[in-house]
């Protein structure tokens, strides 16, 4: 029970749970003191320490201040397993394989679209597909392309007149993760992919048009483009149906695989497989297909972003200046360099709910941002704001590279819609000057600003702990919900 | 997740658990077909209202897996992966042959249709967190948590 975890306190942010019993490893929990008890409610800090029983773990098994109860790994979990004898599992990377963020900017400003927001919100809403079962009836892929796309990502799309080659250089590992395997992926996956590609789900999924509210540091935001008053959009989605399939595909091998190997489980949905094992090697594969398609996917909806604006304000893409920032993958594993006890090794880091916060300077970090460190994209919820950050050298050093990626849910969906009865959630976000379409009443209920944590609070831990530096706030002013 | 402190009230066939992120769902059957069938309803029930469906499609199904609980998930799964590629939805099922590995149904149900069904929850998958089938004193009982 999640009570009888022990906890000791680090320093101001950071908290260890001692290495006991199977634990390979000690966990390390980014959060401040007051985020506690909150953390104890459920059994997030149990799966911290069983994810430290894996074989081949590297440092701590951590959890960022985002943490709450996933299934198999916690929420807001990073760990790294080397390649020697490390495992990889797929529920340490989630059904939602590559569920991402990523933030363009304009040349606009919030005085220039207010008036507008409606329409422009109608238009996006009637532009990209949302909503419970969205799919694209005329963009049914066949298997020849939709194979394309999983090899390809971000570059498939652009290729086919989605973006340009200058957003490329603007996305995690260029849009496009190397080794992906199509025929990894199952016949089931790809038949759930066919027409899922360029729609938003449901869901925390969103579009969000807003602006730059504050400004934390000049010279990064400067650097990043950021500017006070500017209009910005937010994109968050990850690779539908076809990701889900992949993830469920592969906890059936790994199930098996966790036996054949003399894994022990503490939770089954911690199954895995030795990395460099055939069953190991073909999840990677298949997930970074699955990443692949997550990849196009945002790619796809910002062109039609591009077009919404497009058509509302009867702009050109060079007034608009609609050019992406930056693109962060947030369920992820991906194989990385890092220091570790001075000596440089090669691991399999797992992002589950974590962002990437690669410092200046690292090879990965794009060209564009060698200076400022990797822009690193937390939403928050639809009637607060979302940050902007930038990777450092602590992360790198730390946590291997990576800090938070969202505000995180404190109500459950079901106290959510209590919480929402009788109320009108559209009116009373539109009396603050936020324009939501959902597909329907009942997500955007469950999705109401209270159900989440003030993200601003993670934010502060990740900042104070060094993990990461604020560089922007935004606040919302429309949002189109699945 | 709260343990129900409440017996479960004749009848019915499932209710749900909170669960911060994710939803959990409690499943009762007299028999293990009941279970698996009603687990099917309970799918269909978080995500549409399921009054709003026709009984118009009829689909036959069969999954396999290595036990009881993981054929619980994969046949939710394969429901899923049903809804994602034409929008089919079960409104009845009903379990034909069962073996702890194997399981074949018929489900009838409708096709989903944003202009005339209610959307409530999107659902990713079925895991197998916390994944139980266990005997009560008249029949089954199934815990599994959605992904959502």
């Amino acid at each position: 029970m999640a009570d009888q975890i022990k906890l000791r306190q680090v320093d101001e942010y950071r908290w260890e749970i001692p290495q006991e019993g199977k634990m390979r490893t000690r966990g390390l929990i980014f959060a401040s003191k007051e985020m506690l008890p909150k953390i104890r409610e459920d059994k997030s800090l149990e799966q911290v320490a069983n994810v430290a029983t894996l074989p081949g773990i590297e440092g701590p098994s951590m959890a960022m201040p985002d943490i709450h109860w996933g299934y198999g790994f916690p929420i807001g979990g990073v760990a790294a397993f080397n390649l020697e004898e490390g495992v990889v599992s797929p529920g340490g990377v989630g059904y939602d394989i590559n569920c991402g963020v990523r933030l363009l900017r304009t040349n606009l400003e919030r005085a220039d679209i207010e008036s507008r927001m409606e329409t422009l919100v109608d238009t996006l809403f009637g532009n990209i597909p949302s909503g419970v079962g969205s799919r694209r009836k005329e963009l049914k892929l066949t298997v020849p392309t939709l194979k394309q796309v999983l090899r390809y990502g971000a570059e498939w799309a652009v290729k086919n007149g989605y973006g340009s080659a200058d957003d490329l250089a603007h996305i995690e590992a260029g849009g496009r993760i190397e080794g992906a395997d199509p025929e990894m992926v199952s016949q089931f996956a790809m038949d759930r992919g066919k027409d899922q590609l360029g729609t938003l789900g449901s869901g925390n999924h969103f579009t969000e048009v807003g602006y730059v509210a504050e400004i934390f540091d000049e010279a990064l935001a400067a650097a990043l483009g950021l500017f006070k008053g500017q209009v910005t959009v937010i994109v968050h989605t990850g690779s539908r149906g076809l990701g889900h399939q992949v993830c469920d595909d592969f906890i059936k091998v790994m199930l098996k695989a966790s036996a054949k190997y003399g894994i022990w489980l503490p939770d089954r949905q911690l199954c895995s497989a030795p990395i460099q094992s055939p069953e190991g090697r073909q999840y990677l594969g298949a997930m970074a297909a699955a990443a692949n398609f997550a990849f196009a996917n945002r790619q796809m909806i910002t062109h039609w972003v591009r077009e919404s604006f497009e058509q509302v304000f009867k702009m050109g893409p060079r007034q608009l200046g609609l050019e992406l920032i930056y693109d962060v993958a947030h369920n992820i594993a991906k194989i990385e360099k890092h220091l570790i006890n001075g000596k440089e090794k090669t691991v399999c880091v797992h992002r589950k709910g974590a962002t990437r916060a690669f410092p200046p300077g690292h090879p990965e970090t794009p060209q564009a941002y060698k200076e400022t460190g990797q822009p690193v994209l937390i939403p928050g919820d639809m009637g607060r704001y979302s940050y902007v950050l930038v990777g450092t050298q602590k992360a790198l050093e730390e946590t291997f590279g990576s800090t938070c990626h969202g505000a995180g849910r404190e109500m459950s969906r079901h106290m959510a819609l209590k919480a929402a009865k009788g109320r009108d959630i559209i009116k009373e976000l539109a009396k603050q000057g936020i324009i939501v379409r959902g597909a329907g009443k009942r997500t955007v209920d469950e999705e109401i600003s209270e159900a989440y944590k003030d993200v601003s609070d993670v934010v502060e831990v990740t900042h104070g702990a060094g993990i990461s530096r604020k560089v922007a706030k935004l606040k919302p002013l429309g949002v189109i919900k699945g | 997740m709260k343990r129900d402190l409440d017996s479960k009230p004749e009848h019915q066939k499932y209710r749900t658990l909170s669960h911060t992120a994710d939803l959990g769902l409690r499943i009762w059957g007299a028999t293990l077909e009941d279970l698996y069938a009603n687990a099917g309803e309970a799918l269909t029930a978080t995500i549409t209202d399921r009054r709003g469906l026709r009984l118009k499609e009829s689909k036959e199904i069969t999954v396999e897996a290595p036990d009881r609980e993981a054929l619980l998930v994969a046949w939710l799964n394969h429901l899923l992966y049903l809804y994602d590629i034409d929008g089919f939805l079960g409104r009845e099922f009903k379990v034909r042959e069962l073996s702890p590995e194997r399981l074949t149904a018929t489900a009838r149900g409708d096709i989903f249709d944003p202009d005339r069904h209610v959307g409530k929850t999107a659902v990713k998958a079925a895991t197998y967190h916390q994944l139980e089938i266990t005997r009560t004193k008249d029949g089954w009982q199934a815990t599994v948590i959605l992904d959502l």
